[in-house]
């Protein structure tokens, strides 16, 4: 089993800067989604601090969904407007 | 022939049954409802959890030693789940089979119930931000389309006749989508998508982490090996990397294990070499989705 012993990879977005209401709409932007080859990343609707409140169909988000896909091409991070993606 | 084919299929493929298409089914289970819900909240779905579970990080789950087994069993238990639909925020009876041109074309002639409609398709729109209409929807999932504004397609009209869904249908075909037929949820089928690979949450799970969203088409490729010329047209047309170029002289070479049967390299080969052969011909392939 070697994948066991490896550094998964972790992917954060900063929500502050990107989705949420704050910061730029993730629905017009999307340059993350387009740069990256294996389509790591998911674009949603947030589900709200709780899963069962609800929803506000007003906030989107991107969450990095498929990690163990991604290629560590780093484009995503070099193609964000915000600087919102690290990629650890 | 699998099990689908046995219960629903009428001594026929399942998705050739024009019984599984009727709001007959709509009315038992009480879909409408059902699926207005799903796809009011349709983006959710692989953020949310479900047994405690949620799709994000799912290869590394997958590779955790006992737990990647239980996640994996309760992923494949809910997307083959046969019990009257419950939970809409999760994907239940959801299941699919890739389809050739021909059966999606009959599919649209005799068993689709109306009005057909073309949405965009979500998984594109999820994974990389574009609104493109491709999915073509059927009977009371055209309904709920009607309400929900996103995901009508903006420039083209999306209420389709038999003959306007065909030719759209075989455009993206030839364009290199591959067709897929959807129970949504089982056992009512109302969607013929046209999906690409790694955008298509259906296709992904499959492909690259074993999870069966998905099954193997009828068919498998074949090709004429005097007419091939090795010019590897069809090779960058394979989403699922089956095909390769080997030999001297050079021809292409199948991997059968690979093959899902969708029959878009034959769109692409300039000599005509390629042909889908039933699944139940190829020895060893019989039965195996």
């Amino acid at each position: 089993m070697p994948g066991l012993f490896k550094k998964n990879t972790k992917i954060t977005v900063d929500y502050s800067l990107c989705g949420d209401g704050e910061g730029i709409d993730p629905r017009t932007c999307c340059k993350c989604l387009q740069s990256c080859e294996p389509a790591v990343f998911l674009l949603h609707e947030t589900l709200g601090a709780d899963e069962d409140n609800p929803l506000d169909p007003q906030l989107w988000r991107i969450t990095p969904l498929w990690l163990s896909l991604c290629s560590r091409c780093m484009k995503c991070v070099d193609i964000c407007p915000v600087q919102a993606i690290t990629v650890l | 022939m699998c099990d689908y084919c046995m219960t629903h299929g009428a001594g026929g493929k399942w998705y050739l049954n024009a019984q599984n298409y009727s709001n007959e089914i709509v009315e038992k289970y009480n879909l409408r409802d059902f699926l207005m819900e799903q796809y009011t909240n349709f983006e959710q779905i692989s953020v949310r959890k479900t047994h405690g579970f949620n799709a994000v990080g799912l290869g590394y789950k997958l590779r955790m030693p006992l737990i990647g087994r239980i996640v994996k069993r309760a992923a494949e238990k809910m997307l083959h789940s046969r019990k009257p639909p419950t939970n809409p925020f999760k994907a239940e009876g959801h299941m699919g089979q890739v389809v050739p041109l021909e059966d999606a074309i009959t599919i649209l002639e005799k068993c689709a119930a109306e009005p057909i409609i073309e949405k965009n398709c979500m998984c594109r729109y999820m994974s990389r931000g574009i609104k493109e209409s491709c999915c073509i929807n059927f009977g009371v999932m055209s309904e709920i389309i009607d309400q929900l504004p996103r995901f009508i397609p903006e420039k083209d009209k999306y209420h389709l006749t038999r003959k306007q869904a065909i030719e759209r249908f075989i455009r993206h075909n030839k364009k290199g989508y591959i067709g897929t037929i959807w129970f949504g949820p089982f056992p009512y089928v109302n969607n013929l998508c046209s999906c690409e690979s790694p955008e298509c949450a259906g296709i992904r799970p499959r492909k690259d982490f074993g999870i069966m969203s998905i099954y193997k088409a009828e068919y498998l490729i074949q090709v004429d090996p005097l007419a091939c010329t090795g010019c590897g047209a069809c090779v960058s047309a394979c989403k699922f990397g089956a095909l390769k170029i080997t030999g001297n002289p050079a021809k292409v070479s199948i991997d059968l294990n690979e093959c899902y049967g969708c029959g878009v390299c034959r769109h692409v080969c300039p000599q005509v070499a390629l042909d889908l052969v039933p699944r139940d011909e190829v020895p060893g392939f019989a039965g195996v989705y």
